[in-house]
């Protein structure tokens, strides 16, 4: 099996192809280092609607607005942040039934030193919530798996997660 | 003076104005300014982000957020968000009564937290007290018409006037009243069920 190619700057590119593929059209960012290109590549598209956060919850509430009025809307965040918005993806997006595109960094995943308690935490509290999740490991897999994922959070009218993985995000 | 008083008085110049509330201000809302484009938010603090969701979303349209102080200092970090976005059609009212009113009324923090130096230390441009309904009423219809982001503060005693009508609506409802009012009003489709889809 071939190696990924440690290229951001293209995984980035695939990745915003296919959120855009999927519909999407309203971004709210938090960085983590490891996805640095592709919020770059958001904030430079001029088809995304880009709205870089503080914290993660407040763009819960941000793109759960942005929904009402239409828009197609996704977050891009680490899984701590993830964590960090709990609260507000229970009493917004589960409580008025609002989808929302999680894509969230796997840090702590299989193999990634420094981060393996947040790892372990992270499947475990997206099932809890009853969130939908998807690993994406594969660049090949990028543009099937955001649009599954977005047809899969439209229609539940719930947030899905996909967790992006060093590999997909092509970085060490 | 109550927030009742406030939201009374401003219930005529909001118009068609989409409006975001929490806690008990929106029962009070509802009762002067009856109208699907109200959205009674269940997440304290989330009043001004998705205030400011539709307001990014929607330029051309008003978007009010009637704000409470435990809810505007629990979102605190939500601020330099709205202000680097700087909706101009977003007017952000705060009525502070220094306690959680809808939790039993603890204090907040706000008697030692200016949240008008927060909001411009934030960023925002414009965001001021007022001290009086003749004042709350003029800072209001001033924001509107310069359709500049403004935060408008006002200190009100807590309580609210008894035997308002109770809110009908769960969130459900309330959502989708609310977006059919916007397709109504906006002239487009925006929910859009699974087997009509495209994607």
């Amino acid at each position: 099996m071939a190696m990924a190619i440690e290229d951001p700057i293209n995984a980035a590119a695939l990745i915003v192809a296919g959120l855009k593929k999927a519909g999407i059209n309203f971004v709210a960012t938090l960085p983590d280092e490891k996805m640095l290109e592709v919020i770059r590549a958001v904030e430079t598209d001029k088809e995304l609607k880009h709205v870089p956060l503080c914290r993660e919850e407040e763009g819960i509430g941000i793109c759960a607005g942005a929904y009402l009025a239409g828009k197609k809307t996704a977050i891009i965040m680490q899984n701590a942040g993830f964590l960090n918005s709990c609260n507000a993806l229970t009493t917004t997006s589960l409580q008025f039934q609002i989808p929302i595109l999680m894509l969230i960094y796997y840090a702590g995943d299989i193999g990634d030193r420094g981060f393996t308690t947040l790892g372990s935490v992270t499947e475990p509290v997206l099932q809890a919530m009853g969130f939908r999740s998807y690993v994406l490991r594969r660049q090949e897999e990028i543009d099937e798996t955001l649009r599954g994922a977005q047809i899969l959070a439209d229609d539940s009218k719930k947030p899905v997660a996909v967790l992006l993985t060093k590999r997909v995000l092509g970085v060490k | 003076m109550q927030r009742y008083d406030y939201l009374k008085l401003i219930a005529d110049d909001a118009k068609d104005a989409l409006s975001v509330s929490t806690g008990w201000a929106s029962r009070e809302w509802w009762a002067v300014r009856p109208s699907d484009g109200n959205l009674k938010t269940r997440t304290l603090g989330l009043v001004s982000s998705i205030a400011a969701g539709l307001a990014i979303a929607l330029p051309h349209r008003k978007v009010i957020a009637l704000d409470g102080d435990g809810a505007f200092l629990m979102n605190l970090c939500g601020l330099p968000t709205i202000a680097q976005q700087n909706p101009g059609n977003f007017i952000h009212l705060l009525f502070d009564n220094e306690v959680y009113e809808a939790s039993g009324g603890t204090a907040t923090a706000s008697r030692h937290a200016d949240a008008v130096i927060l909001a411009k230390g934030a960023g925002y441009r414009n965001a001021k007290w007022v001290k009086s309904l003749e004042e709350f009423r003029a800072a209001f219809v001033r924001a509107w018409q310069q359709n500049e982001l403004t935060l408008i503060a006002v200190k009100v005693e807590p309580g609210q006037p008894k035997n308002l009508p109770a809110l009908k609506l769960d969130e459900i409802e309330n959502k989708y009243r609310f977006m059919r009012y916007l397709e109504a009003t906006e002239k487009k489709g925006i929910l859009n069920p699974g087997f009509d889809s495209k994607l």
